[in-house]
């Protein structure tokens, strides 16, 4: 095969990105040895030559990488779509405020994120992690080297074929893809990028996915500390750094996945906040073992228990995180998941990243299992450690519960390669299967979270305070009851399980609160725990008011009862119809579709809410207004965006779900069209005519076009709308239709009226222009003079010669250099009616050719020429001709039983106490953050 | 043994109770044959293809949450699909279909339904462009 020089393409952003690729991964792999020689000779002089390269080729890992993204950005941002990345996630119309959301859509890019913040944490632990930085950094470097490889792009040989390692985000198109139009040398201009998914063309989208790998990355570093204690045989002093930087795992990745169900409910169409689906457990994980990490780095920081059960914390946080990772990316949840994701065939890869790390985390905590150091004293049960560790067990055996149903893929496949006969195993009703279990655990942690904080480390003083302990948590506990049964009247529980749960968050938030206020008084430290522990219980609060009370509003019982036979459960049926201008009742609920617009592609649609009592009286009123998004050509629907109404105590929750048929998409709007029939009838100006189902009377005829949808960029040549009145023959309402069409040089432009409640559409006949407007060489023209300002009359009309224009404009005319073109503005006065008219018929002389154009005054049927100069006289000829109005036997085309498509599929949900949920989340995120600043103070200091 | 040894002790035989009764929850993926054997009222979940060639029903004006259509299951029956719900957006692109539900009067009615759709990444797409 010859090789093509293709035409237009920019080769060396690839070059020197495959450059960074390659100098990065290297220099990835050399930071490792000598991080790892640095800490072998510690204590030797040869050391800090060792840490010095170390950090050298850190540096220089991370300017590759940072300098790759640069390039890879550039690229995009030129909209260079040789490249496969670029042509896979920008097109010519995106946006620059989406450029980093396409930047972080493809697998490529989130790996690049991924190390991104491995390299601004990596440059602070250099700048900042004292005596742990070589031992640490050997860690962190050689996850990079595993990140790295992600982005290689090797091929190699393998067995039979070869194998291939990473994938090169850098890569040309007409490398990765093979398609016949790569044999063109200039197929870069037929090409254009296919863009970002409008779902992700979203602030969400913007900023969830840093946040999210920012507390990847922050993961790690535990990890990392972790790893390095044990290899340095020094069990002790990595407590303090590993703790800041576990709180600040714990509140980066927090803040990611809390924004990632604020994404959900906002903008995607999930019907809420969290699902139990597989990808969003997955990334709920590591989280809550970070935060048993947490808890037991606490305790071995002030005891010296649990030292161990520390490191396990954080060394499976980790490995779970690049668990997560793998289950997302390699499409094995395809069957039990609604985020679509495809393989690219990294998955090997990604088992052996996880492998590696599980391997060498356990190999070095079991070689050293025996001299981690453990506090020989029992905790007493009086004591807050002992009620911490289990409450950090309660977290780890929660997680374990969800991390094995989320598995069961992974197990299917497992054993699927052993015995293929296998049936693969699934959760059947995963909401269920989770809530059941996850509400024990979520019991447990509350309560937890209430009865430590008052406890002290090893149980100081117990004697002293014992009393007061209990006389603030039976306080606590009598009041919750009280409150329990206040939110009871608002929360519709029925179950005792929930009820338990309810109560139990009441007096986690009763107890901390008075911890808060009354003991630490001011103490930021202490009272970070206490913010933190308010936060999750209202945070259990908000869940267990919002999943119970949560209901669709978008129901009409009565109406839809008897539709499904056998269907007793009504809760299932979230869909309502609402038909323009009609209002429906819904559950507590009037709603009534106003009316919609567009704004661009996005078709916004207007809905009325009266909230209505028992006795049907209103409320109160407001609206919503939920959206579309149909793509750029307007050939199909993308996305439907809900429109939610926030109130303190509630929520109302409003989605587009479906659209009539031929709104859709082009192929169902055809499918529609064709499947009218249509009937020709021939009306007569005042006349009645019956169709099948209606009769209609022609009430007048107007020669401009009526409908609103007329398209007023241009004017028409020839415009014709017929204004009838349509009657129902089993019902009293009458519509108004003025179908009408028109002629804009060879284009006949139609429009037709659509009678919804009648399911009828009336379209004019095409041969209708020409029934109304006799050809040309029919119409026989009267030759006139007149000067400026002269008046010359024709049949019942005054003609007056007003001016002549030297810019003229006509429909059919278009200017050309060395023209002589004129119009002579021409009013007509009709002396019967009234009525007065403006034409500018022209006069044209090109090429010492001389022709003119016509013009035509459709209302009074008269039609003027502009024919002659004569130059002595500065007299015009003017030609005008007659032709008399047909106003009998005009076809029109009648279709009955058309689909309606004045209606919208609606689904509202009513969400109570949703904000308890956010606020909680926020708080305890807040206190996560406080934790932590305090700690990094206290360094200082 | 210390005290918070045996808590922790009860704690993980609780988690395994917990495991143990769940365990109820979890099935395996049926065919319609099986499916329309099973006791009234257990949902279960059946994968399939969707019958591209037959009739698909969404007629919102008549009911806003009924959808059917025919799904061809893995062994190859293909049997009529209820879905309560509205026609999911770009429903005819679907390669593969996770149904959710049990059958009612010889239809299989769903409650929830996934859908795969092919990835948007396809070779294709450059054909496609190349000709406009």
């Amino acid at each position: 095969m010859n090789e093509i020089q293709y035409i237009g393409e920019t080769l060396w952003p690839g070059q020197l990105g495959h450059l960074f690729i390659i100098i990065g991964f290297i220099a990835s792999i050399l930071a490792v040895i000598s991080y790892f020689f640095a800490e072998k000779n510690r204590t030797n002089k040869e050391g800090k030559p060792w840490l010095k390269t170390g950090n050298w080729a850190y540096g220089v890992h991370g300017i590759s990488i940072i300098g790759l993204m640069g390039i890879v950005f550039y690229v995009m941002l030129n909209r260079m779509y040789e490249y496969a990345y670029a042509f896979n996630h920008v097109s010519d119309d995106l946006p620059f405020k989406y450029m980093f959301s396409a930047f972080w859509e493809g697998q490529e890019g989130s790996f690049m994120l991924w190390m991104f913040w491995h390299i601004v944490l990596g440059g602070v632990l250099i700048w900042k992690a004292g005596t742990w930085k070589a031992p640490v950094m050997a860690v962190l470097s050689l996850i990079q080297v595993f990140l790295n490889s992600m982005i290689l792009g090797l091929y190699l040989p393998f067995g039979d074929g070869t194998s291939k390692i990473g994938i090169n985000p850098i890569v040309l198109l007409r490398d990765v893809q093979d398609a016949p139009i790569f044999a063109n040398a200039e197929y870069l201009e037929l090409i254009s990028g296919s863009g970002l998914n409008i779902l992700l063309q979203n602030y969400w989208m913007t900023i969830h996915p840093p946040t999210t790998f920012l507390g990847f990355a922050a993961c790690a570093i535990p990890f990392c500390y972790v790893v390095a204690a044990l290899w340095r045989k020094d069990y002790k002093s990595w407590l303090k750094p590993g703790l800041k930087w576990g709180l600040f795992a714990g509140f980066t990745l927090g803040t990611g996945i809390l924004m990632g169900s604020a994404w959900a409910y906002e903008a995607l169409t999930f019907g809420g906040y969290w699902a139990w689906d597989p990808v969003e457990n997955m990334s709920l994980v590591p989280w809550l073992i970070v935060i048993a990490g947490i808890h037991t780095n606490l305790i071995a920081k002030s005891t010296g228990h649990s030292i161990r059960a520390t490191m396990v914390f954080y060394i499976l946080s980790f490995c779970l995180l690049v668990y997560s990772t793998y289950l997302v990316r390699s499409g094995i949840l395809e069957d039990t998941s609604v985020h679509a994701f495809t393989e690219m065939g990294l998955e090997n890869q990604l088992v052996l990243f996880i492998l590696f790390f599980l391997g060498l985390g356990f190999f070095m905590f079991f070689k050293r299992y025996n001299q981690i150091p453990t506090n020989q004293s029992e905790e007493d049960w009086n004591s807050r450690e002992f009620w911490m560790f289990i409450g950090a067990m309660v977290i780890v055996i929660g997680s374990s519960l969800i991390t094995f149903s989320t598995s069961l893929p992974v197990f299917n496949a497992i054993i699927q390669y052993f015995d293929p006969l296998y049936p693969s195993k699934v959760v059947e009703d995963p909401i269920s299967h989770y809530n059941q279990h996850q509400l024990w655990v979520a019991l447990l942690m509350t309560v937890l979270a209430a009865i430590s904080v008052y406890m002290r480390y090893r149980g100081t003083n117990w004697k002293n305070y014992r009393q007061k302990f209990w006389i603030q948590t039976g306080t606590a506990a009598v009041l919750s009851v009280g409150l329990t049964y206040l939110a009871l009247l608002w929360i519709n529980a029925v179950a005792w399980q929930y009820i338990l749960l309810l109560y139990a968050s009441i007096f986690a938030f009763l107890v901390n609160m008075d911890y808060l206020i009354f003991r630490v008084k001011g103490n930021i430290k202490a009272s970070s725990s206490a913010i933190a522990h308010i936060g999750f219980a209202m945070m259990i609060f908000g869940i267990l008011a919002s999943g119970i009370n949560k209901s669709y509003i978008s129901s009409n019982v009565f109406a839809q009862s008897g539709l499904l036979n056998g269907m007793d459960d009504e809760d299932l049926l979230s869909n309502i119809v609402l038909i323009k201008g009609e209002p429906m009742f819904m559950r507590g609920y009037i709603a009534t579709y106003t009316g919609d617009h567009y704004d661009g592609i996005t078709r916004t649609f207007d809905i009325d809410f009266v909230k209505i009592d028992e006795d049907a009286k209103p409320l109160n009123e407001f609206s919503l207004s939920p959206n579309v998004q149909y793509d750029k050509q307007f050939t199909k629907i993308e996305a439907a965006n809900p429109d939610i109404r926030r109130r303190p105590l509630e929520d109302i929750f409003t989605r587009i779900a479906r659209l009539p048929a031929q709104q859709i998409d082009l192929e169902s709007a055809r499918q529609v069209e064709d499947s009218l029939q249509f009937n020709t009838f021939f009306l007569d100006l005042g006349d009645t005519t019956f169709t099948s189902n209606h009769f209609l009377v022609l009430d007048e005829i107007h020669h401009r076009i009526l409908h609103p949808d007329r398209d007023t960029t241009s004017e028409d040549d020839i415009a014709l709308s017929l204004k009838m009145r349509v009657h129902s023959l089993d019902r009293d309402t009458i519509y108004t239709a003025t179908p009408g069409i028109s002629l804009r040089g060879a284009f006949l432009f139609r429009y037709p009226e659509q009678i919804d409640p009648l399911n009828m559409r009336i379209q004019l006949s095409d041969t209708l222009i020409e029934a109304l407007f006799h050809s040309e060489t029919q119409l026989e023209f009267n030759d006139y003079e007149a000067g400026r300002g002269e008046v010359f009359q024709y049949n019942d009309f005054d003609i007056l010669f007003v001016d002549v224009n030297r810019e003229p404009w006509h429909p059919n005319y278009e200017p050309k250099d060395g023209d002589i073109a004129l119009s002579a503005i021409l009013e007509v006065n009709d002396r019967i009616s009234g009525e007065r008219y403006r034409t500018e018929p022209v006069y044209l002389i090109r090429d010492g050719l001389l022709t003119n154009y016509k013009t035509m005054v459709p209302e009074a049927g008269l039609h003027f020429r502009f024919s002659k100069i004569d130059p002595n006289t500065e007299k015009m000829t003017f030609q005008v001709a007659v032709q008399p109005m047909q106003t009998r036997n005009l076809p029109v085309k009648i279709a009955e039983n058309v689909p309606r498509s004045d209606f919208i599929v609606l689904e509202a949900i009513k969400f109570e106490g949703l904000n308890f949920f956010w606020l909680g989340g926020i708080i305890m995120l807040l206190g996560l953050l406080m934790a932590m600043i305090v700690r990094i103070r206290s360094k200082m200091n | 043994m210390k005290k918070i040894h045996i808590f922790a002790g009860l704690l993980l035989i609780g988690a395994a109770v917990l495991l143990v009764l769940s365990s109820s929850d979890l099935g395996t993926y049926y065919t319609f044959s099986e499916a329309e054997l099973l006791e009234e009222g257990r949902n279960v979940k059946v994968i399939g293809l969707l019958s591209k060639d037959k009739e698909m029903v969404y007629n919102p004006e008549i009911d806003p949450n009924r959808f059917s259509f025919f799904m061809t299951d893995e062994e190859g029956e293909e049997r009529k699909v209820v879905l309560l719900s509205e026609k999911p957006q770009d429903f005819e692109m679907s390669e593969q279909l996770v149904l959710t539900g049990r059958f009612q009067d010889g239809e299989f009615v769903a409650r929830e339904m996934l859908m795969k759709c092919p990835s948007k990444y396809q070779d294709e797409e450059v054909f496609v462009r190349s000709e406009s």
